[in-house]
């Protein structure tokens, strides 16, 4: 089955699934990767900081990356994935240039993630981060095979 | 095969930084020996078996050149592979630092990449 991650959401998947998510501009996309269960969950989020829009944030908590990031892993344990075997990977979090990045959310969204990862002692596996495109990211969780395709290119993360 | 490190730098925050790194880092690890320059460096390789020194430039007392200076002439030694993480932006000096077989990561560094260079290494090591 295929599913589509919009923006502010999570998904996760099983074997036989593709989770999709479009457009990753400064959003943070995050694919988690249990290889054993086969497992995996995706997540598109806007913001860095729930701070900003608390109200939202409990509505919402997939539109930021620090509350995103953390139920991302607790859906992953809740479907049985192990955080010792989780293969981490991250995108986007882009500057594009057709827009006023006046607060630069991307590099922001982008330092919020390292600084949860590492206080959780957590590796990214792979990365495809910053520059000013926009990605779309397909995620097969058969497989944990990670594509991304940006300006007609496809390539493998 | 566990690996025994050696960890110089000045700073005890950036010691624990680095120790965490190597922690998440999914090496078989060994001991983590620290010291807070090159000469406590040097003293911590008489005592100990390590086979891995990550060294900082400057430092007090004896600066990280000088250690791996030190560690090059002496046989029991030489042959212990080292990272340099620094700041060091002076590309002369980077060069000189390769020549004397050691591998160099500008901080801030990831603790991706402080993994990915030890992979590398531990890959060379093995071959």
């Amino acid at each position: 089955m295929r599913y589509v991650v919009g923006v502010g959401d999570m998904k996760i998947g099983r074997a036989g699934d593709i989770l999709v998510t479009h457009g990753l501009g400064s959003c943070l996309g995050l694919m988690l990767y249990d290889p054993v269960v086969k497992v995996g969950g995706m997540l598109h989020a806007m913001l860095p900081l729930s701070s900003v829009n608390p109200q939202k944030a409990e509505s919402n908590p997939f539109m930021f990356v620090d509350t995103g990031v953390r139920l991302l892993f607790k859906e992953m344990y809740a479907f049985g994935g192990e955080k010792n075997r989780m293969k981490v990977k991250a995108v986007g979090c882009s500057q594009p240039a057709d827009k006023n990045e006046l607060f630069r959310i991307g590099e922001r969204n982008y330092t919020i993630l390292r600084k949860l990862l590492w206080k959780n002692s957590v590796l990214l596996e792979a990365e495809d981060i910053g520059g000013t495109i926009s990605r779309t990211v397909f995620f097969e969780i058969s497989s944990g095979r990670t594509v991304i395709v940006s300006a007609g290119n496809e390539r493998l993360l | 095969m566990a690996i025994n490190f050696l960890i110089v730098d000045d700073s005890s925050v950036m010691r624990s930084m680095i120790a965490k790194a190597l922690q998440m880092s999914g090496i078989d690890l060994g001991a983590i020996h620290q010291a807070g320059n090159g000469k406590e460096g040097l003293d911590k390789l008489d005592e100990h078996v390590v086979d891995l020194a990550i060294v900082d430039i400057t430092m007090p007392v004896m600066n990280g050149e000088e250690m791996i200076d030190c560690m090059r002439s002496r046989s029991d030694t030489n042959q212990i592979p080292v990272i340099v993480i620094s700041n060091e932006g002076s590309e002369a000096r980077i060069e000189r630092l390769k020549e004397k077989k050691a591998w160099f990561i500008h901080k801030p560094f990831t603790p991706e990449r402080i993994r990915d260079v030890i992979n590398e290494l531990v890959g060379r090591q093995n071959a």
